[in-house]
């Protein structure tokens, strides 16, 4: 019955319930989709990660003064049981002689196979065997064509393929680099193997691979350090959810904006029937029968609102998905029911919270000082 | 039944004190239909308050059924009025988002009577007092006259032993007035409601067995 005098209360004062549920709508809306379209954002941007987050890639202990890992130790990595491949990496900076003009480039020795699995090529195609490949960049740079040859050190070398623009890569950067094959690079450099990137069956298993690493490579002494690419993914994952943290924060101040138009509305009400309030408690109202029915007009108005603002703020995350992301494959995850439940919760807790004062102030009215009041 | 004695009210303003009621003795016998009159501003309203539990005497003590009201708290107070006093108001003051029957039966949902009884009940009243057929009008949709009635329904709900009565024809035509102050004039004869009636019309007084008259405060004793 309490219910159903709450109800009415506001279905009188129909178009300032309307306007205080809008504002919650509004609110809710703004906190849930906010909170979809981040976590949409953050899978988005997690998956393009996802093929290199199993990579952990070696380097010598530079500060122990290990500037190479040894041939034994890559063959110890390669035998262990959770690496899928190894490509080791032999790296310098050399001069190169491009038609005439000498410059200084960084030169990477891998297995002509290794370079196929991880990069493609723009132009001609992937040989290495007494020829060389350039990262996109680096062609554009100095003007270089398949067929055209290079100078390192003593050595010619044809160009047999120019890669594909990479961009970043959190492994090696291709883009201003020239490939030839660990044979050739002997040839022409004296520095060993700079890097091995190493591709882990598992993502649950890159932990147990580091293990492994420390213990049979790095027992003794720590010679090579270890790099997990997973931990970039971690960060990422951290910083976005941080990111939507804020977003979520200022779109609660929409709520808040919401929380005080219903503290005002209910205020008025509490004044317009200040003598209805006399009349109940001269008839016999508790102090908290009118507590309680002013908390369950504010959590009507609560519950209304946070309800359409929930059905509302799937749409909300949708738009915003196709107008950011142009598709809305990440909509329908769990962390969008979870979103809505919390825009809700707040929505409610908000609403709830602003009638507290009101149904306070209303309660403690003296029946005889309202039942005077005109 | 009811008590007062040397009951005082002064409203204290910065500037001057009012003594609304300035040291009233008085007892209202079981059963008893007492009018109060006086001039307006003299103070009957206020005592009528005292009486309903609605106001609290600056000093002295009012007294319902050997209770002294002045050691009791918020809680006991409410109950006390919800249980023993039904109150009829000069303007009626039902609840306007409520029916007539719905009216009726807030003071037993205060109670916390179960909503099948308290529906039979409130039926039952506003048959007694002849307006059943409008039990789900709302007040607005009412005259001045069925309004009462539907407050004198109220007031009976949870079946008091007191009637106070602030002017309850003060709104109504002479014919309504008439029919409202036979109602309760029956009660009063035939339930055994004790009747205490505000008023300054003498013609209404004529219902009662006994008026007592106020002025300025305190009884007026001819």
């Amino acid at each position: 019955m309490y219910l159903e005098l709450a109800k009415r209360n506001l279905q009188r004062t129909k178009v300032r319930s309307i306007l205080a549920v809008v504002g919650i709508v509004i609110g809710v809306m703004a906190i849930a989709s906010i909170g979809i379209f981040g976590e949409s954002l953050k899978t988005s941007v997690l998956e393009n990660f996802k093929e290199i987050a199993n990579e952990v890639i070696i380097t010598p202990a530079y500060s122990n003064g290990y500037s190479k890992i040894d041939e034994s130790d890559i063959n110890k990595l390669e035998k262990m049981v959770y690496a899928e491949s190894v490509i080791p990496i032999k790296s310098d900076r050399l001069i190169v002689e491009y038609k005439k003009k000498r410059s200084y480039t960084t030169i990477y020795g891998m297995d002509e196979e290794d370079v196929d699995k991880l990069f493609d090529a723009d132009d001609g195609s992937i040989k290495l065997k007494g020829s060389c490949v350039v990262g996109y960049r680096l062609a554009e740079d100095k003007d270089l064509r398949v067929g055209y040859k290079i100078k390192i050190g003593n050595d010619k070398f044809r160009i047999s393929g120019i890669l594909k623009k990479e961009g970043r890569r959190f492994d090696i950067n291709p883009d201003f680099v020239i490939f030839v094959s660990p044979k050739d690079f002997e040839k022409i450099s004296d520095e060993g193997c700079s890097m091995v990137i190493v591709k882990v069956n598992e993502l649950e298993n890159v932990e147990a691979f580091k293990n492994a690493v420390e213990k049979s490579i790095n027992g003794r002494k720590e010679k090579v350090n270890i790099f997990e690419l997973q931990l970039i993914t971690e960060r990422i994952d951290e910083a976005f959810s941080q990111i939507n943290t804020f977003l979520m924060a200022i779109a609660a101040i929409s709520l808040l904006v919401a929380g005080v138009s219903i503290l005002n509305i209910m205020l008025m009400s509490t004044i317009e029937r200040t003598k209805e309030i006399g009349v109940m408690r001269a008839i016999g109202a508790y102090r908290q029968t009118i507590l309680k029915i002013f908390l369950l007009e504010a959590l009507i108005l609560g519950v209304i609102g946070s309800t359409i603002g929930g059905v509302l703020s799937i749409l909300g995350g949708y738009a915003i998905d196709m107008i950011m992301l142009h598709n809305a494959k990440y909509l329908f995850m769990p962390s969008t029911a979870f979103y809505i439940a919390e825009g809700f919760f707040v929505g409610v807790v908000t609403a709830v919270l602003s009638g507290i004062y009101p149904a306070w102030k209303a309660s403690k009215l003296e029946p005889i000082e309202a039942l005077r009041y005109e | 039944m009811i008590q007062l004695i040397d009951v005082k009210k002064i409203y204290k303003t910065e500037f001057y004190e009012v003594y609304a009621l300035n040291g009233i003795t008085m007892e209202i016998k079981k059963g008893e239909f007492v009018a109060i009159m006086g001039p307006s501003g003299s103070g009957k309203s206020t005592l009528l308050n005292m009486i309903g539990c609605l106001d609290k005497p600056t000093s002295g003590e009012v007294i319902i059924n050997g209770v002294e009201t002045s050691k009791l708290n918020d809680k006991q107070l409410t109950e006390l009025r919800r249980d023993a006093i039904g109150f009829i108001f000069q303007q009626y003051n039902l609840i306007p988002t409520l029916t007539a029957l719905e009216n009726v039966e807030l003071p037993m949902i205060f109670k916390g009577m179960s909503k099948q009884e308290r529906e039979r009940r409130a039926k039952e009243l506003l048959k007694l007092v002849g307006i059943e057929e409008v039990a789900n009008r709302r007040p607005l949709e009412l005259s001045g006259g069925q309004q009462q009635r539907v407050a004198i329904a109220r007031a009976l709900a949870n079946n008091p032993p007191i009637l106070l009565c602030d002017e309850p024809t003060g709104n109504l035509d002479t014919k309504s007035g008439e029919a409202v102050m036979q109602i309760i004039k029956e009660l009063n004869e035939k339930e055994g409601v004790t009747v205490v009636l505000v008023t300054h019309d003498p013609s209404l007084s004529e219902y009662a067995e006994r008026t007592v008259r106020i002025r300025d405060g305190v009884v007026d004793v001819p």
